[in-house]
């Protein structure tokens, strides 16, 4: 009887504290490509849930917010975006998704992305600091916001100052590039002899290095030479040949000279940042957030982490003119957390962003990843003041410009990097690879772009 | 006695029996022609949204994709290739020499070549990657090296024979196994009675082993090409396809164009295309080789 009893105490017990436990249990998905050195994209949003979840335990509110996060391993941002649209599309989609901006105006067009000027105008608390520049990058074409910028960041060419040592220049045209570079009186020919400089004297392997997938860095080379991806006017997505090819042949003669190895496209990542961390090539071509694995301990070698050890060996330059007397091209590319307006806890997961977008919880995703700041206050913060590289990073920001949020770009820029690939590997000349793209282009996007004979017509 | 009577004569009712089987043909082999077929008649892109029914996808293929001329002929060479000198060439060659040593050592090599079968494609396909990288630290290079030779670039300069190369490799292990135990299956009387008439080794594998095998050959000629028509994961692995679209054969087409761009339609219509070149290929060569003696049943039984 007794023993019955109290087995009968214990289930109700257990029963009971289950039911306790496991109120209401809200999912929260998030999806974002995977970064060993950028956590924060998904840590931030955890962050806010438990905020979230404190205060609703002290309302009283018998719910609880469970955040599951994807860390999709696809092969970049590009790749990220298409499968999350494809997700989307069936009823799968995450309920919070990190998505590069140019892709916001697809997602925005579908339906997948939750316009979000309301809650911007009526959350001055978190939106009212935002750099305003960011803000353009999140809208669709519609001119309404569908996303909260969640990084920023600037991209540069990285170059050894070791190496320049060693093939005998002074300090005083080591240090001066970056100012050469600003005033337009170093090319991106002359970075080319430079390397080849390095290379034939024997201080790297590689003289040049880049991304090895589809991304914005060679878009900066590209923009120097003058090309423009859209029609500001029409909003069309435009190919501009001439300039193109003089673009293109950049690459072509840094492959064909020996700067550039001929299937830097066909390489790893880990291959490419090993060969810059080892001290094996000479320039690197990325932005900020490669300071992370820089002044790691990974990639086979370990550099000085602070500032005067790290800038006595590597210098930092945006892709210089194209001709002298031009003017250097930067490009920034925020990346934004994007709430799915088909989810039935949009309502929660605005909020889980709203949170995760103040200066303190942005600031840890920013020192830890080395991406800029993206609000004022944020600045401002001991933390952000100093981290060295970040108040190095941001007077660059002056020349940035984004890429277009073209519904098309990312297909767009697909095609470009082919014919990049193109020319690197000696498949093609310039000229072939320029009208290999604008075929392609015809191909896949018929009337919604122009092919033109030069960016200026 | 009355009770001892045989149970009336049912109909046997084969459909139940057939229902399973039927069913996953119909849902894993029907419905993905008919889902595909559909599709290829629409205009869906990346967001899996169809917006009108057009016949533009099957326009753009026969007038206006410059790349298809190319991927044709790539994926003529890499399956002819791949097929004879590995599939079937060299699948030959290893039935007949690893049956001609003694036995162990013959099941050892066997296995040997059955490794790679083995092994998960993703491992399979990064070995090659380094074997072919194209620093002098690579496999390869390593021995061209020790040669004075300069080191050589496989994936990027000659992509599509380290795709036959790394296809073959595994491919000719499906002949191997099938010809050995064709080649064990010949009564070995046969061979006896040509030696003692004065046949010479070559005489035999001429004249009593060759026959034999000519028929297993046949069915794995349309088995292997067809198989090698469709399938792209090691290519996909090892070079992507690329340098751009250099190692790219018709299958491997149709998935970057799906999936790398989110052209899904004019994938599926790509696809379309692939499933009518298959047929027709089958039904030729299926013509050619006199397949239906090979299915016919055996007109004496020596045991």
């Amino acid at each position: 009887m007794n023993k019955s009893l109290a087995f009968l105490a214990t289930v109700a017990i257990s029963a009971l504290s289950a039911g306790l436990a496991h109120a209401e249990d809200i999912k929260i998905k998030i999806s974002t490509l995977a970064e060993r050195s950028a956590p924060g994209r998904v840590t931030n949003i955890e962050g806010a849930a438990e905020i979230m979840n404190k205060q609703f335990k002290a309302a009283g509110v018998d719910k609880r917010i469970v955040i599951e996060a994807n860390n999709s391993t696809v092969k970049g941002w590009d790749d990220l975006a298409l499968e999350t649209l494809k997700a989307l599309s069936v009823g799968q989609g995450p309920d919070i998704y990190v998505l590069p901006h140019e892709w916001i105006g697809q997602f925005a067009q579908d339906g997948y992305a939750l316009q979000m000027d309301d809650r911007i105008a009526s959350a001055p608390w978190v939106y009212g600091d935002i750099l305003p520049v960011l803000w353009q990058s999140a809208k669709a074409t519609d001119g309404k916001i569908y996303g909260v910028p969640q990084d920023a960041e600037i991209r540069m060419f990285f170059y050894n100052k070791d190496m320049l040592r060693k093939i005998g220049k002074d300090e005083a045209f080591i240090e001066g590039l970056p100012a050469k570079v600003e005033a337009g009186e170093f090319t991106l020919d002359d970075l080319t002899a430079l390397s080849k400089e390095v290379v034939d004297g024997k201080a790297a392997d590689y003289g040049m290095l880049h991304r090895p997938n589809v991304g914005i860095d060679y878009l900066m080379v590209f923009q120097s030479y003058g090309v423009k991806f859209m029609d500001e006017k029409t909003g069309k997505l435009v190919f501009p040949k001439a300039e193109m090819t003089k673009a293109l042949g950049w690459y072509e003669r840094n492959a064909k000279q020996g700067v550039t190895p001929v299937d830097n496209t066909a390489m790893s990542w880990d291959a490419i940042q090993g060969a810059f961390k080892q001290e094996k090539a000479f320039v690197f071509h990325q932005g900020v957030w490669a300071v992370a694995w820089q002044v790691g301990e990974k990639n086979g070698a370990t550099w000085p982490t602070d500032k005067d050890g790290y800038f006595n060996k590597i210098g930092w330059i945006p892709a210089p003119a194209a001709e002298k007397g031009g003017k250097p091209a930067n490009l920034s590319h925020p990346l934004l957390y994007t709430v799915n307006a088909k989810s039935k806890n949009a309502e929660i997961a605005a909020d889980l962003v709203a949170l995760a977008t103040l200066p303190y919880f942005n600031n840890e995703h920013a020192v830890t990843s080395y991406h800029t700041a993206i609000s004022n206050a944020q600045t401002a913060m001991p933390k952000y003041k100093d981290n060295w590289v970040l108040s190095a990073a941001s007077p660059m920001m002056e020349h940035a410009q984004f890429v277009p949020n073209h519904t098309k770009f990312g297909s767009y820029n697909k095609v470009l990097f082919s014919g990049l690939q193109a020319v690197e590997t000696g498949k093609m000349t310039a000229e072939q690879a320029v009208e290999f793209i604008a075929d392609e282009l015809e191909l896949q996007f018929g009337g919604d772009i122009e092919i033109r004979d030069t960016a200026s017509n | 006695m009355s009770n001892f009577q045989i149970r009336p004569h049912r109909p046997a009712r084969p459909l139940l029996y057939l229902a399973p089987a039927i069913a996953l043909l119909a849902v894993f082999f029907l419905a993905p022609i008919v889902v595909n077929t559909v599709i290829a008649f629409t205009d869906m892109g990346a967001n899996l949204r169809v917006g009108e029914f057009t016949f533009k996808n099957f326009e753009r293929i026969v007038q206006r994709d410059a790349r298809l001329p190319m991927v044709l002929l790539t994926t003529l060479i890499y399956v002819t290739a791949t097929l004879f000198i590995f599939n079937v060439g060299l699948g030959a060659l290893l039935a007949m020499t690893s049956t001609a040593i003694p036995e162990r050592l013959g099941n050892f090599f066997r296995g040997l070549w059955l490794l790679p079968r083995m092994s998960p494609a993703v491992l399979y396909g990064i070995l090659w990657i380094w074997i072919a990288d194209p620093s002098p630290s690579g496999l390869l290079n390593q021995v061209t090296g020790t040669l004075g030779l300069p080191p050589i670039n496989l994936r990027n300069d000659f992509p599509l024979f380290l795709v036959i190369l790394a296809n073959g490799v595994v491919g000719a292990s499906f002949a191997m196994v099938i010809l050995t135990s064709s080649v064990r299956s010949i009564p070995s009387h046969l061979a006896n009675a040509a030696r003692v008439d004065g046949a010479s080794e070559w005489g035999v594998l001429r004249h009593v082993v060759a026959p034999a095998l000519s028929q297993p050959i046949r069915f794995i000629t349309i088995y292997q090409a067809l198989s090698l028509m469709t399938t792209y994961e090691y290519i996909l692995l090892i070079t992507g396809g690329g340098p751009v679209y250099d190692s790219t054969p018709y299958a491997l087409y149709i998935y970057r164009r799906a999936f790398e761009n989110g052209a899904y339609a004019y994938g599926a219509a790509l696809a379309l295309g692939l499933m009518v070149i298959g047929i027709a290929f089958t039904l030729l060569q299926w013509r050619i080789t006199n397949m239906r003696s090979t299915f016919a049943a055996p007109k004496i039984e020596v045991l």
